[in-house]
């Protein structure tokens, strides 16, 4: 049995029948909950417990069972929409197929187009998409790819961009249901991010580059439409972040003192490859320090708030270094190793700082990880030094950005296929 | 010029998977063994120590086996699946706030 708040019910009934048990009851009570206080909860109790104790024995309303069938993989069905573009896009918004944004209509004939991007078959799976474990198929990642103005040779990307974020590491479950902003946030590195022309450089997390612009929209397409998290019902996000729109830039590899980051993750430098981070949101960091140790100093202190998920779960935050910001911590001597193991000793938080509520739950969060915590107790961003991700990105000038993370979730890379 | 065009559908239904009946009704909840699995969410532990007592003392629970999740959006180990499996009538679970 399923016990909820009145604002989770549609994500609880949903994500219950994508996994097959639509007839597990759920006790529902009213939101919000966490916040009660000990009293407040108790007189909650007194009522739940009696729907609980009703519905135990069979008492809840008889809901359609959820069926036997197995997971089928069955091609796209062919839809009459209207010419018009316009009317087109209207008809999108009324089926929840849109973004917000104006479409492109998956034609036949487009969809034909973009498969011819790749070698896969049309009819294979790439992966069952979290939270409402819709079947990707090559096929239907292709008409998610054409209605968000991908360029074909852009399909094996976004392929390896939907197998890296169902990857259980990932956790697109919480990351698609969660109130938090998270949304995954794409860098492609290797040979084909310059020549697909994948900004790397100026405005690379800004507007301006169809590659950038519609791998990441076709990337939150799919999650929309195949994994089934829409925004007030399975998505549950409190704001949300733009970054949802899309989130995607390359790495500048040219300009960075260090390997590139697909080797620095175990793939062969001639290799492409997507890696996929569950990004919160971006803060510009600007310091016009030509000092290694200093910049060192400021920039760690600038990755550390009491409202961190990174903080409070031991997460992965990153930080996209830019080309001038890299430099002077290379002159200064650093490797990128040497430049994560400083930013995590020197970005650490004192668990006192937290709010009450907060420090307990950090208490149990990380209470395996590193024992008894106080309020003296230095907390580190991530378990690891190496729980710091560092890219080299952008063009000319002293801004570097902190692309904090939903916590609970780990960068995942995929090779890109033919 | 046609007034529609055909278009390919970028939706993929909800996946059903497994199988209908997981959830078995009790005849009473005399004596069975009721067990929480706390998803970390704020409060869900103090529900669960009233709602443990609430269910010993005015239902006729035998006992209540609590575990907890270390944070909310990760699945609970197989352990803990293992244990619930083997000692408990009734499983009781926190989704989202």
């Amino acid at each position: 049995m399923v016990v909820c708040s009145t604002a989770f019910i549609t994500l609880g009934r949903s994500q219950l029948k994508a996994l097959g048990c639509a007839d597990l009851p759920v006790a529902v009570m009213p939101h919000p909950f966490g916040v009660r206080s000990r009293d407040q909860v108790r007189e909650l109790a007194v009522v739940l417990v009696d729907e609980i104790a009703r519905l135990a024995t069979g008492g809840g309303e008889k809901l359609v069972p959820a069926g036997t069938s197995a997971v089928t993989v069955a091609a796209a069905a062919a839809i009459e929409m209207p010419a018009d573009l316009i009317a087109f896009n209207d008809a999108c918004e009324q089926r929840h197929w849109s973004d917000g944004l104006p479409l492109v209509p998956p034609t036949a004939a487009r969809v034909e187009a973009m498969l011819a991007g790749s070698r896969r078959r049309r009819d294979e799976v790439v992966a069952r998409v979290a939270p409402g474990f819709g079947v990707a198929t090559v096929e239907r990642i292709a008409i998610n790819a054409v209605m968000a103005g991908c360029r074909p040779h852009y399909l094996p990307l976004l392929i390896a961009a939907v197998e890296a974020v169902a990857d259980e590491r990932f956790n697109l479950q919480g990351i698609q249901a969660t109130t938090n902003s998270a949304t995954p946030w794409i860098i492609v590195s290797g040979p084909q991010a310059a020549s697909l022309g994948f900004n790397a450089g100026i405005n690379c997390l800004g507007q301006g580059a169809r590659a950038n612009a519609t791998l990441g929209r076709a990337l939150r397409l799919v999650m929309q439409n195949i994994g089934g998290a829409l925004p007030g019902a399975m998505d549950r996000a409190t704001q949300g972040q733009p970054g949802k729109y899309t989130f995607c830039c390359g790495e500048n590899e040219a300009a960075s003192p260090w390997a590139p980051l697909h080797v620095e993750r175990g793939f062969a430098a001639t290799d492409t490859v997507v890696t996929v981070v569950g990004a919160a949101g971006t803060l510009n960091l600007n310091s016009h320090s030509k000092d290694a140790a200093d910049l060192i100093r400021v920039l760690a202190e600038s990755l550390v708030y009491p409202t961190s998920n990174d903080l409070h779960f031991a997460g992965e935050p990153w930080l996209i270094l830019s080309p001038e910001h890299a430099e002077v911590l290379a002159r200064g001597g650093y490797s990128k190793a040497d430049v994560k193991q400083l930013l995590w000793a020197q970005s650490t938080m004192l668990a006192g700082r937290y709010a009450r509520r907060d420090f307990e739950r950090v208490v149990h969060a990380r209470g395996a990880e590193l024992g008894a915590i106080s309020a003296e107790t230095a907390l580190p961003l991530a378990a690891t030094p190496d729980g710091i991700g560092i890219l080299v990105a952008g063009g000319p000038g002293t801004h570097s950005v902190y692309v904090p993370t939903f916590g609970q979730t780990r960068a995942v890379s995929r090779r890109v296929g033919d | 010029m046609s007034d529609t065009q055909t278009v390919l559908d970028p939706v993929a239904s909800v996946a059903v998977v497994g199988s209908a009946g997981v959830f078995q009704p009790l005849t009473s909840l005399q004596g069975r063994v009721v067990g929480f699995i706390d998803n970390s969410k704020p409060n869900f532990n103090l529900l669960a120590d009233d709602l443990g007592e609430l269910l010993m003392s005015k239902y006729g629970v035998a006992r209540v086996v609590r575990h907890r999740k270390p944070t909310a959006s990760v699945a609970a180990s197989p352990a803990v699946f293992a244990d619930i499996k083997k000692e408990c009538d009734l499983v009781i679970t926190g989704s989202g706030d």
